[in-house]
């Protein structure tokens, strides 16, 4: 199953390796995505071994880098026509979902679908994703009183959350959205249907909303970039992307070394865009960090979820770099849009749901042999300097006030 | 409102009534020299950007931080274009009881003109610091006020106070930083009173002719160098005092601090016209007035004057490097000046400067506002001024380009200093009259060396150009032609060699720029000159170096001093040590001149001596003793003398001799026989003072060589007595016979017609031989 | 008011030419300096609040720009700012009572463009008071960002009355300057007393027989010893003498004056010494947001020496000193590198700087920096005149100090936008500055919740004017 990953064709178009391992699909030339996408839209719940979060942004960041990849497979010297599937393949597995949706959730309208559809928006995070689709939930309902919307949203929310318990940020923006409804429904009991109206409207801004975080993430993380530094980019982060843009186009003059970021290339990806703004990048094998490190002047990752404690859940590989960053006092920064701050304090590393990912290793795993797949680890607050949010420049202790006004 | 206070005091007749006038200052907008030709020819000096603003900037912000109040800003040449500045800049109308006043002459030619100018006006009421409006300084000058406040009180003639500063000149090439010239000062270490000022201003004259009074501290002429201190008695004033000569480690800042008097003083000799070569010096040299001159020096704070190209790299420097702080980029001292970003490694940047990826902005550069730099340049140790826009591949190195300067591709700088709206093109393509600038082909990277100054090219020249020769509208420089370093290249021909010095300084007095000078050479040459010098599609004139030669350019010039000069510095270095070592240890045990053990004489390449100058010298010297001062002094003199000329005892006393014999011939004398009397009585009176260099049988030798040449050429009266005064040397034995005998032997191979005195003196030899035989005789018996 | 305008200048000269320096000297003449603004400034009909802070931020700008370094300008403008919106707000608040619904309406003719037909004065207050906190995951939904209204909660507020024809309106105006300047005045106080307020706690922290190490001097390390003196604990002190300013010789002197075992040593001797000392004091130039202080150079040195052997490290500071930025590369940013010739005579090594030898380039460089960073980690304690804090804990001193907007002291969108993308270059393209307007323009409404206005006119003027 892992096989038909996205990613893992990510991998093939790369390296181009002995066929064997997928020769039952090879006559096909069917884009794989496909059967990895549709299976997967039409049960709510993936218990199979792929963190749909993960999938998720594979194929946004293939969508992405499209053209990326028609340079790599240039270089490799094979038929473009793979990449040219890709777009296509994201319509279709969008579209999929639609109608899959349709003919398989029996019930005219399903929070999971609506969700996948916004999922498949290339720039839209999952929680922004989530809270559209509770969006829609409210429009969709019938409630006629606050509580009973509120009951209706709160089981929508959960079977959200249910449908892919991996994903920080989209519990994080479900519970956001609650609360809010919760806050305002507290302030506007007199008349319910404005109370809708407003929420219904202030759901659809959201994505607007995430958009706007990101640029205020990149005019606060801009300042910390100064003429001639050198910054470790770790994961592909469209918010740390955005700040470098910001820097960039400042005229800053600085120069990034990208982890190449295993299995799914993120550093590939990220240093494609880099080049593309002209910024000189360097890639790094992820093994290379502590290597390299003294050259560097400051670590920037973005994060998944931003945790109770302060600290962060990101991709596999962050923790070991803030280590590394932390012995050798280069300073951390995590840009992170504040709605993914998660009502979670994990104690240790196996304290989380673990997401999923499989690990293509070019070569068959002999049997008995097994394998790590867990995407992400946790970056304790102790190793991070500063992050950078919508909500201003954070120390990591003021996470958790932050989190603790919302909630109590 | 302020003199409505003057008034006030100045009519109490209170002593104290200095201290409280409000502290007044002139600031003299015009250089009145040549040396930033032709920059200077449309653009008064002062407004010059040095490091990020225009120089007078800095004078009046130090001027308004020494708690200056009234500021008149005397402006000559281009008296328009610097009250038009003052009017926009924030001096006129900033807040507080700093006031700017521009006063407007046409006709000065000098310093002197200028005071006298003010001294009309009448706006001068007490003290005032009087500095040149090049002067970048930030210093306080709360002590040096005071004690020439006590100074006023204590004793009313003393009209005026220097700032002087330590300042090392480099160990290798014995000049200053500043690139001007040696100063030589004596100051009294005490009083600080200043005793003796010189400046060595023209090259030619090989010795400072000093008043006698000062006769004696000339030794220090050609110890000039040396970077030791002296202490010995003078002569001065007919009084012995001890003296410190301070030679070139101090620095004369060009601040001076002076009384109203000075003013009255220039009013009262209108020859005086130069600051120091003439009103300091005057005022030294004349002992009727007894004016005196004090000295204040400072030692952490900065403070230096731009006076030549050298001294502008150099402050340039000092600024970029804080000294100067806080005059310095970053802090915008000056409201104007745009915001500065100090990055590491002292690198200053505007905000807005479109750096490219790849461009190199190294260590100590200051890169001004809206100024492009296009990828692989690198910029080192150099100010780049505002909104300039420079192309790929271009280095610029140690150089100073002004504003809105455009440098395409590949141009490659070192040391140069462009001025405002320069276009250096490195294609040889044909480039439409662009306003405002002059436009450098060159087809080779290396052409751009060295100090290259060029001038932009105002509105009303520009028109009159046009007027007079329409190719001028732009220099080009010729795709072929290589500058030569040191060569200045403008849109104006040069003033003709004959111009003296004064005429130019006429002329750049003249607010009229385009007067007399350039209209001097005809159109023809000055078309064919630029056809030659400047190349095939060239217009404009490379400016010949000034008459004082490479010698003077390598000094003054923004490049540095070239290796191989300094190669030559450090050879003489070495062979002079050699000569001075043993020319000390030459020196009489009884010397009274006490020199530090590093007294090592060092004259850069003067090593000929007219020994005619020294004789002249000595003679006065012994003139005076005549008069009746005391033989030690006169001793002492010549001793001082004899180093000074680097002479030998032998020399000394042959000359001594020579004048002996004179002043015995000055007196009356009817027969030989009384001139013999005379110079018997002449020689037993200085037989002791005669007898002082008379160490060796070869100075004897010397004085008798010394006395048959009189006898020869000068003082014929002598020829018949030759071997009576022979004999009466030897009977008063200032002379020895060996000293003789030995002379004679020497003349034995002469030609006959030098044979004439051993002749003359042959019985006196025989008799002496004889002796010795006897004395021989004796021994062996 | 030409007359407050000259002041200003007269001050913003000051500043630049360093005349007034020090955090405390510079920190009590803006404080005198905005107020003497605010008393000028005469109240337009409505929205006053925002006339007010209009023309605070105006004259703040030009004092930030004056000189960066003295960080206290900026301090004391957004706590003035601060002070403003607090007490046009309490006095809107007020006014809101009276008119509840009516305020709504006026929101809408305001030209709200989304539709919130009845938003009680309860909401518009909470929104307003939301605006006084940074901006917070509560407020992250509501529609702050892209509204006009309630961003303006002041001018909202004075809208209100403008139109409810209320009697006592001038009245209320004049209350509300009045306010201000009351508030202001508790500044200066506040200022002025903060050496009290800090060393009244000496005696918590200073015990018998303790050995105290400090540097350079600074005025509230002195009182704060001195007061600890005078509750006679009796205690020794190492003070290094602070090169090149050695100010600590001065510092000394003082002690020693007020009876306290001192003893000098070398800064070099830190590391030597601090093995005996049972607490480190230091003043500092400033305290930002992340608990980093700027303090005189040499002081990194000690805090790692204590960090080394233990020793508790305390920093001393006026909240005036409290920074709400970030030291973004503070070792060139925030600092500021002083005349060389402190270090060393510059006519004894002129001879070394002579540019005409050695290829016109010079061998002797003189550094002279006039601050260190220390980095939060190496603090113990803040004692600031509000007690004793962590420097994890500023941040929230900072946050009921200043309010999140004023953190960038600019009035003109304009402008910023150019200082922010610096697109000021030779070449401008319309696109480029338009999007960089709109992106900075919604950040900052983000952050200032001002309304986002199309840049289209302007930014043509702008073009023109290029």
């Amino acid at each position: 199953m892992w096989l038909r990953s996205a990613s893992f064709v990510l991998d093939k178009r790369l390296q181009q390796q002995e066929p064997s391992s997928y020769d039952p699909r090879d006559p096909a030339q069917l884009p794989p995505p496909f059967p990895s996408v549709n299976p997967m839209d039409q049960n709510p719940n993936p218990n199979h071994g792929i963190s749909a979060y993960y999938q998720t942004r594979a194929e946004h960041h293939a969508v992405v880098t499209s053209d990326w990849l028609a340079q790599a497979q240039a270089a490799v010297g094979r038929d473009a026509a793979p990449s040219s599937g890709w777009p296509f393949a994201a319509a279709s597995s969008s579209s999929a979902a639609r109608t899959g949706s349709v003919g398989v959730g029996g019930k005219p309208f399903s929070v999971i679908d609506e969700f996948n559809y916004w999922r498949k928006k290339p720039d839209l995070a999952e929680a922004v994703a989530a809270i559209m689709a509770l969006a829609a939930v409210i429009r969709s309902s019938e409630a006629t009183t606050m509580m009973e919307l509120e009951i209706e949203l709160k089981k929508a929310s959960d079977t959200l959350k249910s449908w892919d318990t991996t994903s920080i940020s989209l519990s994080a923006g479900c519970d956001l959205f609650m609360r809010y409804v919760t806050r305002t429904s507290a302030l506007e009991y007199e008349d319910f249907d404005a109370a809708k109206l407003r929420l219904i409207e202030r759901g659809e801004k959201f994505g607007e909303i995430s958009l706007k975080a990101r640029r205020t993430i990149a005019m606060l993380g801009q300042d910390f970039i100064f003429d001639g530094c050198t910054i470790l980019v770790h994961g592909f982060s469209r918010v740390v992307l955005e700040v470098l843009k910001l820097a960039a186009s400042n005229r800053k003059l600085f120069r990034v070394l990208c982890t190449e970021g295993r299995p799914d290339r993120t550093g590939l990806r990220f240093s494609n865009e880099l080049a593309a703004l002209g910024v000189p990048v360097k890639l790094l094998i992820d093994s290379a960090v502590a290597y390299t490190i003294d050259e560097v002047d400051m670590v920037f990752v973005g994060a998944d979820g931003v945790v109770e404690s302060g600290g962060i859940i990101n991709m596999m590989g962050t923790y070991q770099i803030a280590l590394v960053a932390h012995s050798m006092n280069k300073p951390v920064y995590v840009a992170a849009e504040s709605y993914k701050f998660a009502r979670l304090y994990p104690l240790d590393q196996k304290d989380l749901a673990a997401a999923l990912r499989p690990i293509d290793f070019g070569v068959p795993i002999p049997l008995g042999v097994e394998v790590e797949t867990s995407a992400r680890d946790y970056t304790p607050p102790q190793y991070l300097t500063l992050l950078f949010t919508d909500l201003g420049v954070l120390t990591p202790s003021v996470v958790s006030d932050e989190l603790i006004q919302l909630y109590l | 409102m302020a003199p409505k206070k003057g008034h006030r005091f100045s009519s109490s007749e209170d002593p104290e009534e200095l201290a409280r006038v409000p502290l007044q200052a002139i600031l003299l907008a015009d250089s009145f020299a040549t040396k930033f030709r032709p920059i200077t020819l449309e653009r008064p000096k002062v407004l010059l950007p040095l490091v990020n603003a225009p120089m007078i900037d800095y004078t009046l912000a130090w001027l308004e931080s020494v708690g200056v109040e009234e500021a008149f800003v005397f402006c000559c040449a281009h008296s328009q274009q610097v009250k038009d500045y003052l009017n926009k800049s924030q001096w006129m109308k900033q807040p507080g009881t700093f006031t700017v006043q521009p006063i407007e002459s046409h006709d000065s030619i000098g310093a002197g003109d200028a005071l006298r100018v003010i001294y009309n006006l009448g706006v001068i009421r007490g003290d005032f610091v009087l500095v040149s409006g090049d002067t970048v300084s930030n210093m306080s000058l709360k002590e040096a006020l005071q004690e020439h406040k006590e100074r006023r009180k204590k004793d009313p003639l003393a009209v005026m106070t220097m700032v002087i500063k330590h300042s090392k000149p480099s160990s290798l090439t014995h000049q200053t930083r500043l690139g001007n010239d040696e100063i030589l000062m004596a100051i009294d270490p005490d009083t600080k009173e200043l005793l003796y000022y010189e400046d060595k201003t023209d090259q030619s004259q090989r010795f400072i002719t000093l008043d006698k009074m000062l006769l004696a501290s000339t030794p220090t002429l050609h110890l000039h160098n040396d970077k030791q201190l002296y202490r010995f008695p003078i002569l001065m004033r007919k009084r012995l005092i001890p003296v410190v000569l301070f030679l070139e480690i101090l620095k004369d800042c060009y601040i001076d601090i002076c009384s109203p008097e000075v003013l009255s003083l220039f009013t009262d000799n209108f020859d005086y016209q130069h600051l120091r070569r003439h009103f300091v010096k005057g005022l030294l040299v004349d002992d009727l007035m007894g004016y005196k001159i004090f000295t204040h020096e400072i030692h952490s704070s900065y403070a230096a004057r731009i006076d030549n190209f050298r001294s502008y790299d150099t402050i340039s420097k000092d600024i970029i490097q804080r000294w100067t702080y806080p005059m310095v980029p970053d802090v915008q001292y000056f409201g104007n000046c745009s915001q500065m970003k100090l990055d590491r490694l002292g690198i200053y940047k505007a905000p807005e400067v479109d750096q490219s990826r790849t461009a190199q902005i190294r260590a100590f550069s200051l890169i001004g506002n809206g100024t492009t730099i296009g990828d692989h340049s690198v910029i080192s140790y150099s100010v780049i001024g505002q909104s300039c826009s420079i192309g790929r591949n271009v280095s610029i190195q140690g150089s100073y380009i002004w504003d809105n300067v455009i440098i395409e591709d590949d141009c490659k700088l070192s040391h140069a200093l462009v001025c405002d709206g320069v276009h250096m093109r490195y294609t040889h393509t044909h480039m439409l009259s662009v306003k405002f600038s002059f436009i450098i082909f060159c087809s080779k990277a290396y052409m751009m060396q060295k100090a290259i100054s060029a001038s932009v090219v105002n509105d009303f020249f520009l028109v009159d150009l046009i007027a007079w020769v329409p190719e001028l509208l732009m220099v080009e420089v010729g795709q072929k032609i290589v500058i030569p370093a040191y060569s200045k290249v403008s849109l104006l021909p040069q003033p003709s060699k004959q111009d003296s010095d004064e005429e130019l300084e006429y002329a750049d007095a003249n607010s009229g720029v385009v007067e007399s000078p350039y209209r001097k050479p005809p159109r023809k040459r000055v078309f064919c000159i630029l056809l030659i010098k400047v190349g095939i599609s060239g217009v404009g004139y490379i400016w010949s170096t000034t008459e004082g030669g490479h010698e003077e350019e390598w000094r003054q010039s923004i490049a540095p001093i070239p290796a191989e000069k300094l190669m030559e510095f450090s050879l003489s270095a070495h062979t002079d040590l050699g000569v001075s070592n043993q020319d000390v240890n030459s020196l009489p045990a009884s010397g009274e001149l006490q020199l530090g053990s590093e007294g090592t004489g060092f004259d850069d390449g003067e090593d000929y001596k007219d020994s005619a100058d020294f004789e002249k010298e000595l003679e006065a010297t012994f003139q005076r003793a005549l008069a009746g001062v005391n033989p030690d002094n006169v001793i002492l003199e010549i001793n001082s003398l004899r180093l000074s000329y680097n002479m030998a005892h032998a020399d000394c006393a042959g000359s001594l001799f020579y004048s002996i014999m004179k002043s015995a011939l000055s007196a009356p004398f009817s027969s030989n026989r009384e001139l013999l009397l005379n110079t018997g009585k002449e020689l037993s009176r200085w037989k002791d003072l005669l007898k002082n260099y008379l160490k060796t049988i070869d100075e004897e030798i010397e004085v008798l060589l010394k006395f048959e040449e009189m006898c020869l050429e000068t003082t014929k009266e002598f020829a018949p007595l030759f071997s009576a005064i022979l004999n009466h040397l030897y009977e008063k034995d200032i002379l020895s016979e060996d000293a003789i005998l030995s002379w004679a032997e020497e003349k034995e191979g002469a030609d006959e017609s030098d044979k004439i005195f051993v002749k003359q003196s042959e019985p006196f030899l025989k008799l002496s031989t004889y002796k010795e035989n006897n004395l021989k005789t004796l021994c062996a018996g | 008011m030409p007359d407050v305008q000259a002041l200003v200048n007269d001050f913003v000269l000051k500043l630049k030419r360093r005349k007034i320096e020090g955090s405390h000297a510079s920190a009590r003449h803006t404080a005198e300096l905005l107020r003497s603004v605010i008393s000028h400034q005469r109240m337009p009909y409505m929205n006053q609040a925002g006339a007010l802070i209009d023309a605070v931020k105006a004259v703040g700008e030009q004092l930030i720009a004056a000189n960066h370094v003295e960080l206290a300008v900026g301090n004391i403008v957004r706590r003035v700012l601060h002070i403003i919106r607090e007490e046009d707000l309490s006095s809107t608040a007020t006014g809101i009572e009276g008119l509840g619904i009516s305020a709504g309406s006026d929101d809408d003719d305001e030209g709200q463009r989304e539709d919130r037909p009845a938003l009680s004065a309860a909401a518009l207050a909470a929104a307003a008071r939301s605006t006084l906190r940074a901006p917070s995951l509560q407020t992250l939904l509501e529609d702050i960002p892209d509204s006009a209204a309630a961003p303006q909660p002041p001018s909202s507020g004075g809208d209100s009355e403008g139109k409810s024809k209320s009697a006592d309106k001038n009245l209320r105006s004049r209350k509300l300057k009045h306010d201000v300047i009351e508030a202001i005045n508790e500044l200066i106080q506040d200022i002025d007393t903060c050496h009290e307020q800090i060393s009244e706690q000496a005696v918590e922290h200073i015990h018998q027989n303790e050995v105290i190490l400090t540097l350079g001097r600074s005025r509230t390390v002195k009182e704060f010893l001195c007061a600890a003196k005078e509750k006679n604990r009796s205690f020794r002190v190492f003070v290094a003498e602070g090169a090149p300013r050695y100010q600590g010789h001065v510092l000394a002197k003082e002690l020693v004056g007020k009876g306290i075992q001192t003893t000098v040593i070398t800064d070099s001797a830190v590391f030597a010494m601090i093995s005996r000392v049972n607490m480190v004091i230091v003043g500092s130039h400033a305290i930002m947001a992340n608990g980093g202080v700027i303090a005189p150079v040499g002081i990194n040195m000690v805090a790692l020496a204590a960090q080394r052997h233990a020793v508790p490290f305390v920093v001393v500071a006026g909240s005036h000193k409290l920074c709400p930025l970030y030291p973004h590369n503070p070792e060139v940013l925030l600092n500021d590198l002083k005349n060389p010739s402190d270090l060393m005579d510059f006519g004894e090594f002129s001879d070394c700087m002579d540019f005409g030898s050695h290829g016109g380039s010079p061998l002797l460089h003189v550094v002279n920096p006039a601050f260190d960073y220390v980095p939060p980690k190496l603090v113990s304690l803040f004692i600031t005149d509000t007690g004793g804090h962590n420097p994890s804990y500023m941040y929230r001193l900072i946050a009921d100090y200043y309010s999140a907007d004023d953190l960038v002291v600019k009035r003109s969108y304009l402008l910023s936008v150019l200082l922010m993308t610096g697109t000021l270059g030779i070449r401008i393209n319309l696109k480029k500055l338009r999007t960089a307007e709109e992106n900075f323009a919604n950040s900052i409404g983000c952050w200032c919740n001002k309304p986002v206005e199309a840049p289209s006119s302007k930014t043509l003027a702008f073009i023109v004017q290029i």
